[in-house]
């Protein structure tokens, strides 16, 4: 495809809008820090001590962790829009979040069941994300096993939503046999966390995004060969099965690994594409792909920002608020340019 | 590229990462051996005497596990010999601390160290008066929820030392803190069964303020008075019979029978119609196994959340098919508040067996203890 | 006559084409032979539901063959890997495109996908191409269009332009000029045959149009309930071969005006 300068200047504008929302982003929280402090605790002379910890041991992480949750979630909703050639689809719609959340909720509203045979494993620190993660995968598995026999990608999408309900029968079982304690516990989860990520954890998480996003780059032709269908792209030389599973697999790598370790975050997958094409007008995945990973990241900052409702000890579920923010950006610009450009 | 070699490939990928995120070794605790251990009833924790320092062992849980925490409790300039064997060293005594449960404010107001506290999660539960006076003077800061404590205010307090209840919830904004060096405790009060047992953690408490003598008295006397108001009751030969808990949405639920709550009636020389349940927690049961048990029972202990029998019926009229309803026998403690909602036996009773002991005495045997005035329960009205 | 045996593009030897799924085969036609030389027009007719569709499926390598031999520039159609198979044979095809928020020239440009990188980079080479299928279809001022606001005859050559940019020997076409007015009809079948006679490429396209198909092919695979039989116009016309589209006698084809009537 024939790229323009007009779209590589786009890029480098996103780039200098995430830093600069970056910035604001660490400035603010519930503590008022002035902004002086951030250059000094980069400088590492910082003038309060608390003030220091708290910039580099939780605003900062939590930067680093919403830049990469805002702009894997955005890629995968791109690569899964694409590939099913459905403005509606969304990272999850392979039930990626339907497979965590069963981890999650087994885990936590299912301990009395399974304390004795796993204590020792339910204790280490990472639980809950080796049960998001191992949630994600086996319903993955199972998503993608039911529809080998499937041609039609719209059934896939719907198989996708059913073993949604199912996985949200089961968990409705599991809170339905819990207690306060144990359910308060769950639905925390469910609100999305990007805070207190452990350095380690976010390591991996950017381990994660770093695969997802060369998966995803090397599929681009691909993805860019399949906006015609898969008659045309078979006919370009487009191995599809081989394709469609380094597709899902970067998926699943992506949201997968994100939602493990942040919670399901709603949103951000499904909408982030649908707005950078508003202002990016090409539909070449190789600019895309960038343009949505920044717009994702940048979106995940302001709603972060917004959600630590700065200047007050409180703060408010991530999930609520990218929601919140997001969906009457949508509308709006629907609205304003009366069709959907997809 | 076909499907089966590349799923092997990724299920390789995916158990090799587990594995190796599992075998995340923290180093093992120094091992101990108990000695000059004067903790009689309480089992979740042990206080040892070393040359110049104090060490804490504490049996501290998840919703469904348990693991064992050492902290060594030390003076400012005492320096520690190995203290990477222990989850934490503590300077005592604290000037600032942060503690996460009601539970925790009776300890620190009986040994006067009140004014330490500086930072509590949902304020407004906290009941008594003491602390709340500090509240409105702005000495306590707000910390938000228990699941989602606020990381940067609690850094801001930069206190020295947090005391959680649970190794779960609260565990990432605390990891975070204990990062930063602020050491965690982890305070495991509420999985007492024994009355005395939960009272006896103030000298957990005791040992970070170095008041480990005045705890201890504090103690004995409540022990005293405790032992005394149980002999009160020892021989009375009838013991009448006794239900407790309410139904949420349809399910009943009880405590079971060896559960601190149950543990009184008995001491108070009562039959709880559910003694032989095993276990600790609650009980989840339907209206007709309670019906059958209990309709005739002689009194009725802590009607869930109701505060009137209004309200009960209000919920579901079956309650009134109670003999204890009938008769006018229940007894709750939800209606004694503090001046923001907090209801004070949540706070106070663990602390306080002894009162209680006495008020159980005071409804189930009317005639000891005459002059006595409940301290938590009333009828409910 | 040229002294030189012109090449063949595609020769079918007693192939039989149909839907074959674990237990159950349905065979669509059986025993087809033919052979299409470099630079021939060829149309393929026949009724509703005859299997024009499946010939073209299985042709194209989207079906599999049940039996048989179907070769491509003489080699075995199933020896090829998609990326060669792509460069010897492109599609222009009936479905509703899937995104239209394509301008014409990224359309276009996508036919060079079995030529360039992994970036999918163009080289100069390719920009030329493309733009050379932009001239030859007539497109080359609606180039920065998206593909939204064309009609639906710009929008079938854009979609033979991309054909055009892929640079194949062959290029098979379903139905390219269904849904089109009269007019537009005949500037496509013009191009077609114009591609054919400037740029020596083989195009085989199906059609409901038979009148015009006699019109401009040069060869004819006419698929009737028996057999497929593979001729040129005026042979079939001669021999009567249009008679045996049709179930019953409500049509005829008159050999003198070369034109079906209704009866």
């Amino acid at each position: 495809m024939i790229r323009h300068t007009k779209n590589n200047r786009l890029v480098i504008l996103l780039s200098g809008l995430l830093v600069v929302v970056a910035c604001v982003n660490i400035s603010l929280g519930s503590v008022a820090i002035p902004v002086q402090e951030i250059f000094n605790s980069i400088v590492d002379t910082p003038s309060k001590s608390s003030w220091h910890y708290i910039i580099t041991n939780y605003r900062f992480p939590k930067a680093i962790t919403a830049i990469i949750a805002g702009s894997g979630l955005a890629i995968s909703g791109l690569l899964m829009q694409t590939l099913f050639r459905n403005p509606l689809a969304g990272p999850f719609v392979l039930g990626l979040s339907s497979g965590a959340s069963l981890g999650v909720a087994i885990l936590i509203l299912g301990a009395g069941v399974i304390s004795g045979i796993f204590s020792t494993f339910l204790l280490n620190p990472w639980s809950l994300v080796i049960a998001s993660a191992l949630g994600s995968f086996l319903v993955l598995l199972a998503v993608l096993a039911a529809t080998l026999k499937v041609k039609d990608t719209m059934a896939i999408l719907i198989i996708g939503l059913m073993f949604g309900s199912l996985t949200g029968a089961l968990v409705a079982v599991l809170s339905y046999f819990s207690n306060a304690e144990q359910l308060q516990q769950y639905i925390f989860w469910s609100f999305g966390s990007l805070g207190n990520q452990t350095w380690q954890g976010i390591s991996i998480l950017s381990l994660c995004f770093v695969i997802g996003l060369v998966l995803s780059i090397f599929s681009a032709k691909s993805l860019n060969a399949l906006l015609l269908g898969e008659s045309y792209a078979k006919s370009m030389g487009l191995k599809i099965k081989k394709n469609m599973l380094v597709i899902i697999i970067a998926t699943s790598i992506l949201a997968g690994g994100i939602t493990a370790f942040v919670g399901p975050i709603a949103f951000i997958g499904l909408a982030v594409p649908h707005l950078t094409r508003q202002f990016v007008k090409t539909s070449n995945h190789f600019v895309l792909i960038p343009a949505v990973a920044l717009s994702g990241a940048i979106l995940m900052l302001v709603c972060d920002t917004i959600a630590q409702l700065p200047g007050t000890v409180y703060t408010l579920p991530i999930n609520a608020i990218t929601s919140v923010v997001g969906a009457p950006v949508v509308i709006w610009l629907l609205v304003r340019k009366r069709k959907l450009i997809f | 590229m076909n499907f089966g070699s590349v799923f092997k490939c990724i299920a390789t990928a995916f158990i090799s990462s587990m594995v190796l995120i599992c075998c995340d070794q923290t180093t093992t605790p120094a091992k101990l051996t108990p000695e000059n251990s004067e903790i009689k009833y309480a089992t979740g924790f042990t206080i040892t005497q070393r040359e110049n320092h104090s060490v804490i062992s504490i049996t501290a849980s998840s919703s469904s596990s348990k693991k064992e925490l050492t902290y060594a409790l030390a003076g400012k300039d005492i320096v520690v010999e190995n203290p990477e064997g222990y989850h934490a060293v503590i300077r005592t005594p604290l000037e600032k601390i942060v503690v996460t449960s009601t539970t925790h404010i009776p300890s620190l107001e009986a040994l006067g160290v009140e004014n330490s506290l500086v930072g509590f999660p949902n304020l407004n539960y906290i009941s008594s008066k003491k602390t709340r006076s500090n509240i409105s003077k702005g000495n306590i800061k707000e910390l938000g929820s228990n699941q989602d404590i606020n990381t940067e205010v609690l850094l801001e307090l930069s206190p020295d030392a947090v005391v959680g209840f649970t190794l779960d919830g609260s565990n990432k904004s605390l990891k975070t803190i204990e990062k930063t060096g602020i050491p965690v405790l982890i305070n495991a009060d509420w999985r007492e069964t024994h009355p005395l047992g939960k009272a006896e953690w103030i000298k957990f408490f005791g040992a970070l303020y170095n008041k480990t003598k005045q705890a201890d008295s504090i103690f004995n006397t409540i022990e005293t008075s405790y032992n005394e108001a149980k002999k009160l009751v020892q021989n009375i030969k009838s013991k009448p019979t006794v239900l407790s808990g309410a139904m949420y949405k349809d399910i009943w639920y009880l405590p079971k029978g060896d559960s601190w709550a149950a543990r009184f009636i008995e001491d108070a020389n009562g039959e709880y119609l559910w003694r032989d349940s095993k276990g600790t927690g609650s009980i989840a049961l339907n209206i007709e196994s309670v019906l059958e048990k209990g309709q005739n029972a002689d009194f009725w202990i802590a009607p869930g959340q109701f505060t009137s029998r209004a309200q009960l019926l209000e919920f579901n009229k079956v309650y009134s098919a109670f003999n204890a309803y009938k008769k006018n026998k229940m007894y709750t403690f939800t209606n004694k508040k503090g001046a923001t909602g907090g209801v004070l036996y949540y706070e106070l009773a663990p602390n306080r067996p002894d009162l209680v002991l006495k008020d159980m005495i005071h409804i189930l045997h009317p005639s000891v203890l005459k002059e006595y005035q409940p301290y938590f329960f009333e009828i409910l009205k | 006559m040229a002294g030189m045996a012109k090449h063949s593009i595609i020769r079918c030897q007693d192939l039989s084409i149909g839907y074959q799924n674990k237990k159950k085969v349905a065979v669509i036609a059986s025993g087809i032979d033919f052979s299409i030389t470099q630079g021939t027009l060829v149309s393929l007719v026949g009724s509703n539901g005859i299997g024009k569709s499946t010939l073209l499926k299985s042709l194209t390598a989207m079906l599999p063959t049940l039996s048989g031999s179907l070769q491509v520039d003489g080699i075995e159609i199933i020896d090829y890997s998609p990326l060669a198979l792509a460069t010897k044979l492109s599609v222009v095809l009936t479905q509703t495109p899937a995104s239209k928020s394509l301008t014409v020239l990224e359309l276009v440009s996508l036919g060079r996908q079995p030529h360039t990188n992994w970036m999918g980079s163009l080289s100069q080479n390719d920009k030329e191409i493309i733009y050379q299928a932009l001239e030859d279809t007539d497109l080359a001022d609606l180039k920065n269009k998206n593909c939204f606001e064309l009609s639906d005859g710009q929008l079938q050559r854009v979609y033979i332009a991309r054909a055009l940019a892929q640079d194949t020997p062959l290029i098979v076409l379903d139905e390219p000029t269904t849904h089109l007015d009269l007019y537009h009809r005949a500037s496509i079948v013009t191009l077609l045959k114009r591609l054919t006679q400037e740029k020596n490429k083989t195009i085989l396209f199906s059609t409901h149009e038979i009148d015009l198909a006699i019109d401009i092919s040069d060869k004819m695979l006419v698929m009737t309930p028996q057999k497929i039989i593979f001729d040129s116009p005026q042979n079939l016309i001669e021999q009567g071969t249009f008679n045996l589209l049709f179930p019953n006698d409500l049509v005829v084809f008159d050999k003198k005006t070369g034109r079906f009537s209704v009866t």
